[in-house]
């Protein structure tokens, strides 16, 4: 029975980091790609704690730490994110992604 | 009474973090001058490096080891860190590069903003990619990464004026954003299968495991870390962004900050590969037996290390700008550094541990020799390097050095390590000798567009263009010293082009400490 309720969960991650990779191929707004950026680290921390949850006692609170610890992480990486959006909306006046096309792909 | 023994070990680390913050205080507090962030950076760098080679045991300065030599090289289970001498050389690599940059970029113009905002991040990333030699758990390395992830995409756009550098900042952003994610979502799939984040546990359980979970955590894992390292497919970002970011930055991303994904694979990959090489079993994945993890991670290994090779060498011979030209070539130099990966055997982790330091030289002093080159008015174009080697002569060497090391001709660090890399695959029989002969081929493709380097500089008449700079006038202040190049990165290249052929001419300068830090590694595990 637990296994059946572990592998829905994995579903739900596996689905939220689905529309992350979507969302970060596809966006051309910056905070929009910054969401999906969010959404799939929050995919890996959701993990951590299922897998700490129903393995019981053998991994301690291991699980749940980290998962602290990366909302913590996470948070630090998206500052820097809307640090980069600032300065690029004040250099050329918009966040749109398509519109950086000084370097050639 | 707290313990404050375990404080000592960390003392290179200490000195970075003390650098940053004292560089990043004193710009709160308008002390922003170019001479004193760069002094405090520089020096910072310095007594780390003095500090890990004491570590390491280099004979006239042991006495200065901060980590007592019963914690080296230990086996058995580990923490968070655990310090081994692989682990020290990689710090050693890491910090030569930080220094070469640091010591290059106190020669930026004197009117250049963002000084001190340079120099705290250098020291930062710095910081990181030492903790990431010395992880001994997968959520430690990663975030040790990351420290040095963040700090870097920082670094790119550290100008704030320059579209360029700020959509190469943006583009690293997004692309190193994904493979975080993707790297951390393997980290939970491996936790998930294995119940725990200590690499050498991990190591021990090659055959354990729900086989699904563990297959999906080390993909997403090998995509994640593919990213930083530049292996194809996920290589596309890197040209943009060492063509977009300041080029001293290019210098500290090609030949410093790709290197922790490098030894990232080194911890998290060779723990199952090495211990399927103990156990005697098959190394090839189709047999009969239990499910193990090690052989598969030896076939995807060395399909993205040919894969990588080729696809970055072939796209470098068409490439028309230096800097993009030099990026692509980075590229498929990772390729030749994870057949060290793949075979997994103590020589080739020594010959890829001496081809990443070669390749933090010939890259980074490459990089700084562009920058240079730039800042006395000579075009992106390669053909606007015409007959440079004549017009300047010294440089047109040291960037000739670099070139031919990097094509592994003889006499230069780049064929010893090459040498090395090769003949521990081909000793390793079966289907490593394969591995070998593309990486054989892939080296005389890339004479091609070296070569073509070389002739341009040499061989082509120079139009009669007048260099920009006024050499007269330039050579009374110290920074425009050398005809414009400046004493500091006229010093970090001359340090490189020494350095490469030293190691050329007598490699068992590097090579005997690197081979006995390997024979180590093999023996403890990561």
């Amino acid at each position: 029975m637990t296994t059946l309720i572990l592998s829905g969960f994995l579903a739900l991650s596996a689905g939220l980091l689905a529309i992350s990779i979507f969302g970060i191929l596809t966006r051309r707004n910056f905070i929009l790609l910054l969401i999906a950026i969010e959404i799939g680290m929050n995919a890996a921390i959701l993990n951590f704690v299922y897998f700490a949850a129903f393995s019981g006692a053998t991994t301690g609170l291991d699980g749940q730490a980290i998962a602290v610890v990366l909302i913590g992480f996470a948070a630090t990486e998206i500052a820097v994110g809307l640090a980069i959006v600032l300065a690029l909306n004040r250099l050329k006046g918009s966040i749109n992604v398509a519109q950086a096309i000084e370097l050639k792909l | 009474m707290i313990d404050t023994s375990f404080v000592g070990p960390f003392l290179p680390e200490i000195v970075l973090l003390a650098a940053t913050l004292l560089v990043f205080l004193l710009d709160v507090l308008g002390v922003r001058r170019l001479e004193i962030a760069g002094a405090i950076g520089v020096v910072g760098v310095g007594v780390a490096f003095f500090l890990v080679a004491a570590d390491l045991g280099f004979s006239p300065i042991a006495g200065f080891a901060t980590i007592p030599s019963g914690q080296i090289n230990v086996g058995g289970p580990t923490g968070l860190y655990a310090f081994t001498s692989l682990g020290l050389v990689f710090q050693l690599i890491f910090l030569t590069a930080a220094f070469l940059v640091g010591l290059a970029s106190l020669s930026r113009p004197t009117g250049e903003r963002g000084a001190s905002i340079f120099y705290g991040l250098l020291t930062l990333a710095t910081l990181g990619m030492l903790l990431v030699a010395i992880a001994a758990d997968l959520i430690f390395l990663l975030l040790a990464i990351e420290l040095t992830s963040i700090s870097t995409y920082l670094l790119v756009a550290y100008t704030r004026k320059d579209g360029r550098s700020l959509e190469a900042a943006m583009k690293f952003y997004i692309v190193g954003a994904l493979s975080t994610t993707l790297s951390f979502f393997g980290a939970s799939l491996l936790f998930g299968a294995y119940g725990t984040t200590n690499l050498r546990a991990i190591a021990g359980m090659g055959s354990a495991g729900v086989p699904t979970l563990v297959l999906l955590g080390y993909g997403f894992l090998i995509a994640g870390l593919a990213f930083k390292v530049t292996l194809v497919p996920f290589h596309a970002w890197a040209v943009d962004v060492y063509d977009g970011a300041p080029t001293d930055v290019s210098a500290f991303l090609a030949g410093g900050t790709k290197k922790i994904g490098l030894f990232a694979f080194f911890l998290v990959f060779l723990g199952p590969i090495l211990a399927v090489k103990a156990s005697g079993a098959s190394t090839l994945p189709f047999g009969t037996g239990p499910f193990n993890v090690g052989p598969v991670l030896q076939i995807a290994l060395a399909a993205a290390a040919v894969l990588t090779m080729t696809v970055g060498n072939v796209l470098a011979l068409l490439q028309k700008e230096m800097k993009r030209m030099l990026a692509y070539s980075s590229i498929s130099q990772a390729g030749y550094m994870l057949i060290g990966v793949t075979v997994g055997t103590a020589p080739a982790i020594a010959g890829a541990t001496l081809q990443i330091f070669a390749h933090v030289l010939m890259k980074g002093g490459a990089f700084l020799v562009v920058a240079a080159v730039a800042g006395v008015g000579v075009g992106p174009l390669i053909t606007d390097w015409r007959g440079l080697g004549t017009r300047r002569p010294l440089l047109g060497v040291a960037f000739g050095l670099m070139l031919l090391s990097l094509a592994g001709v003889p006499l230069t660090i780049g064929f010893v390590s090459k040498f090395v890399l090769f003949s521990s695959a081909v000793e390793a029989q079966g289907w490593f000798v394969w591995l070998a002969v593309a990486g054989l081929l892939n080296s005389a493709l890339s004479v091609f567009y070296y070569a073509r380097v070389l002739k341009v500089m040499f061989f082509d008449v120079a139009d009669p263009m007048p260099t920009t700079v006024p050499l007269a006038a330039a050579a009374s202040s110290a920074r425009l010293a050398f005809g414009g190049i400046g004493v500091g990165r006229a010093a970090a290249i001359a340090l490189v082009a020494v350095v490469i052929v030293a190691v050329g001419i007598y490699p068992q300068l590097l090579l005997g400490p690197i081979q006995s830090a390997a024979q180590h590694f093999v023996n403890v595990g990561p």
